[in-house]
Parts: C-alpha cells; structure tokens; sequence
C-alpha cells in the first residue's frame, strides 16, 4: 500500500496540476457538448480517469493538454453512451438555454448564439484556440488532424460569425 | 501575397502575422481593413466563449495503492451483465469458474475480470511513441511465450495476475490509443470471445492451447491488431 506521506504527494500534485484547471477543462466541455449539465458530468469523469491515470502523465506542464484530451474522450463516451441526438436548436433543454441567456450585450448574445450553432468541426478548433490559447499545430494534436485542416476549418468557423458580427453592427448603427 | 492568401490566413490565425502577410496588410489597406475587423471579431468571440462558470465540485478520489497500480475505486467499466450477454449470443466459453483477484474480488467470468483488470493498470493507458526494451519484454514473456517483431510498437510490459495465473500484460499502441494485450497461454477456449465495457471493446481469441485478449478504445481498427498479435505469438511447451 502506498504510504500516506505518498498518497498526500500525489494529492498535492493532483491539486496542482489538475484541480486548477478546472473552470478550463468546465468551459471546453462546456463548448463541446453545448450543454452546461453534460459538461458537469463529463468533467467529474474526467477528474476521476485524471487521477486514476496521473502517474502516466510524465510532464507537468503537458498537464493542460493532457487533461483537454481526457475531456474529449469522455464526451465522446458520453454521447455513445446516451445516443443523445443532435442539438435541436428551436428545442434547447434548460440548461442549453441558460447558457444562451440574453445579456445587456446583443451583439456578444448573438456572436454566442452563432458560435453555439457552428458545426462540432468548426467550433471545437475555435475553442482551443480563442478561449485555450493553443496554436494550430498544438490544436492538430490534440485533434488528430492535420494542420491544413484545422487552418481552413478556423477561417470558416470566423467567416460564418462574421456574417452575425457585421450584420450586428449595421443593427446597432441604425 | 495575393489578398485572397493573406484573408484566408488572417480568418484562420487573426493574431498571428508572418513577414509576408505583415507586408501585404502594409500594401493594402482593404486587407488591413480585414485583419482589422477580424481582430475585432475575435475579441468579441473571446468575451462570448467565457461562459459563467457554475461552483464546481470535485468528485471523491479514492487512494491508490502505487505498488500493485490496484485502484480501490468501485469496478466502473464492466457493462453488466457481460456474461449474459456472452452467453445469448457467443459459443460457449470452456472455462466458466469463479476467478479471483489478489485483493480478493471475485468475478464471474474470466472476460468479466478481464475488463476489470484495465482499471488497475492506470500506467497501461499511456500514449507514447517509446517501445520497451526486447531485454523488457522477454523477461515478461520469455517463460511462456515467443513473439517477434511484427506485433507493433509494444510500449508496456509487466507480469499481472489473472484467474489466479501469472500472465504477461503488454500494451501496443494502436491508431486511437493503447492497445492492451494479454497472453493466456492457460486458458484454452473453443471460440472468440467478445468484451465490452464503457468505451472499450475487445476479444478473447482462442491461440492454440490458450487464448490472447486484446482490448482497446471503442473505435480502435482492431482486426488489424489482432492479426498481428496473434501472427506473432508462439507459446513454449
């Protein structure tokens, strides 16, 4: 049996490395099932498999992309498992619509709107890149595309907001 | 750069500017416009991606015993009932005894503790390009078994205990993900015997006088795998 002073090490280091980067692993979930109570669900089984697993992960500071991979997984799992259907977005559950809620701001509700309609291929890419910072090549890895494919799925993503975003603008100018 | 290259690069990457694109947006100032606008769009996509984030909880983790790599948590993969399945669907396996653990679990079915045993070897699900030593592997396998070359990138290789046999446990990476492996050179079944449980699939195959399962992620090509394995494994008399 692992000693105490060892199990309490690896809870530091889970705390460390994993624990804060909850409100991340939260928010991509969040904007890959495009349901905030999905997302609750796949992250506590992300956590979980994160600490059964965290011997495998060598290097610390892979930890975030480690930790991003899990949650992909576990989505994906979820989704199998349940055979949930597609996003009806006339239909949205209650969670779905909170996260949609309006805000003072009409611009920044419909921007969010149109991202939570783009395609799983579009919105995933763009995600990892505004919201997790992450590169094209980083995003082709963890996606396990190539990089010409992540570049044009972005530049198509941004131009489908962009059609929201200008006509937005005209919105606001009249 | 032609304006048509630099709006695709800056609609893909706003933030990010090579020497050439930088020129061009220098020469043209309807494509300065662009980048402009699209810089302006990522801030806006950048407030609309920061979601409130709720109060999270953490979920209970259990302790881990590190040298055996038993997990205490309650058993979570196996889809039950397994066995039932098995037996609806699937030639009747030859072997149908009660198997034990070390810890003194107790399942049903040899396919049940199969499954369960890749919740124990959380150092078995490591992605890696790094295979182990043939010194490794043969000091895992060397006594009941030879295996050549073909069978892929072996990454991880250790003795485990299964239905109360030493058995070697290696993994192989496959095209989704580490790819377990046991060799059973103990257990002789008449027929394929399928696996499941959350998010994995599997099969024992019957090898001669014993059998090899061979598990991986849910949408692992494992045909090919399993082909390899097999055509690689000899068992020593």
């Amino acid at each position: 049996m692992k000693t105490a002073s060892a199990q309490a090490g690896r809870r530091k280091r889970f705390d460390r490395v994993v624990a804060v980067m909850h409100a991340d692993m939260y928010r991509f979930a969040t904007w890959l099932s495009r349901d905030p109570a999905i997302a609750e669900d796949v992250v506590q089984e992300a956590m979980l498999r994160a600490w059964k697993s965290l011997d495998a992960l060598r290097d610390d500071s892979a930890a975030k992309q480690w930790l991003l991979t899990i949650v992909r997984r576990e989505n994906a799992r979820y989704f199998e498992r349940k055979r949930l259907e597609t996003v009806d977005i006339d239909n949205l559950t209650a969670s779905q619509s909170a996260m949609l809620a309006e805000t003072d701001d009409a611009q920044l509700d419909e921007v969010r709107k149109a991202i939570f309609r783009l395609d799983d291929d579009y919105r995933e890419p763009l995600v990892l890149q505004v919201l997790m910072g992450y590169s094209t090549e980083e995003i082709a890895d963890l996606m396990d595309i190539r990089q010409g494919a992540v570049l044009t799925r972005l530049h198509r993503a941004r131009n489908k907001l962009k059609d929201v975003f200008e006509s937005e603008e005209l919105r606001n100018r009249d | 750069m032609q304006c048509d290259e630099y709006r695709e690069l800056i609609a893909a990457t706003p933030s990010g500017l090579s020497a050439g694109a930088a020129e061009h947006a220098a020469q043209c100032s309807a494509c300065d416009a662009y980048r402009r606008s699209m810089q302006s769009l990522d801030q806006l996509i950048s407030r609309a991606l920061n979601i409130d984030i709720p109060e999270l909880a953490m979920p209970e983790l259990a302790d881990i015993d590190g040298l055996s790599n038993v997990v205490s948590l309650p058993l979570r993969r196996v889809a039950a009932p397994v066995w039932l399945g098995l037996a609806a669907s699937i030639a009747v396996v030859s072997v149908l005894a009660v198997r034990f653990l070390a810890n003194d679990a107790v399942y049903p079915s040899l396919s049940e503790e199969i499954v369960a045993h890749l919740d124990h070897e959380p150092g078995a699900l490591r992605v890696t390009t790094e295979a182990i030593s043939a010194e490794r592997l043969e000091s895992v396998i060397g006594e009941r078994a030879r295996m050549d070359s073909n069978a892929g990138l072996i990454s991880y290789a250790r003795s485990c205990v299964i239905n109360g046999h030493t058995v070697p446990h290696l993994v192989i990476q496959g095209e989704s993900g580490p790819v377990t492996v046991l060799l059973l050179p103990d257990e002789m079944i008449d027929a394929a015997v399928p696996l499941e449980g959350e998010g994995i699939r599997g099969v024992i195959l019957p090898v001669g006088n014993g059998s090899i399962a061979i598990i991986g992620e849910r949408d692992e090509p494992l045909e090919v795998i399993e082909k390899r394995v097999v055509d690689s494994v000899q068992w020593k008399t």
